[in-house]
């Protein structure tokens, strides 16, 4: 799995591409949290090219949540691809996870 | 006799690299039975990923030999079934029933989700070895 990142007007945008498993969960906790620490505390993570999430992968996006709004921020999730949209539903954790259609739908209301 | 149109299978230690493997073989897997629709394909690839993943992060040996991974994969016409095992291993200890963990948990959600994606999950210790058996009845 590949991670970037780039800062734009209101948020930061994190992409992950790649399978989100339990390899590469801890991976993208500890990315999130160095975008953190630099300064961004709202948060897309773009998952368009996002194949595939398991449960170590929701476990991360749920603990990138948390530091987002332990900063005072919050994370938001765009582009979800069929898998991980399936693994949301099942988990019932779309209701905590909102998927936006797109990076810049994310916090465009706030 | 049933009638086994694809196979895959996978041995070796208990490790990250092993859940790539197995993923990488359950992709090559579909490009042989294409007739298997991709919802079908998407939550037993999700089952059998959560299945070895779980061995991976909580099996413990039972002696001096490793824990090893094992993944054996087959398309029927109608059943796709994993028999994924922990060689070497303790029996798996504590509960075996699905958590329900809640919302800002970060971990606890596996067993649920392997639940809600196949159509049976039975689990089987002989000779050392755990053994789940993820079945899922497919669309024909």
């Amino acid at each position: 799995m590949e991670f970037s990142y780039e800062v734009k007007d209101s948020y930061a945008e994190v992409k992950a591409d790649g399978r989100l498993n339990m390899v590469s969960a801890p991976k993208l906790r500890e990315f999130v949290t160095d975008v953190i620490a630099g300064g961004s505390n709202r948060i897309v993570v773009n998952l368009e090219n996002t194949a595939f999430m398991d449960s170590s992968g929701l476990g991360a996006l749920i603990g990138c949540l948390k530091a987002a709004r332990q900063a005072g921020g919050d994370l938001r999730i765009a582009a979800v691809q069929p898998q991980v949209k399936m693994v949301l539903q099942l988990t019932s954790m779309d209701k905590v996870l909102t998927a936006y259609g797109t990076a810049e739908e994310a916090f465009r209301n706030d | 006799m049933t009638e086994v149109l694809a196979s895959r299978s996978f041995r070796g230690p208990a490790a990250e690299d092993a859940i790539e493997s197995v993923h990488n073989n359950l992709d090559s897997l579909w490009l042989d039975v294409p007739f298997v629709q991709d919802m079908d394909q998407m939550t037993f690839t999700t089952a059998v990923i959560e299945s070895a993943s779980n061995i991976v992060q909580h099996a413990e040996p039972a002696g001096p030999d490793q824990v090893e991974l094992g993944v054996d994969i087959t398309v029927q016409p109608t059943l796709l079934q994993a028999r994924v095992s922990a060689y070497h291993a303790k029996p798996p200890f504590g509960p075996m029933e699905p958590a329900t963990p809640g919302e800002d948990a970060e971990s606890g959600r596996g067993l649920a989700l392997i639940q809600a994606l196949v159509t049976t999950v039975t689990f089987e210790r002989q000779d050392g070895t755990n053994t789940w058996v993820l079945s899922r009845t497919s669309q024909a």
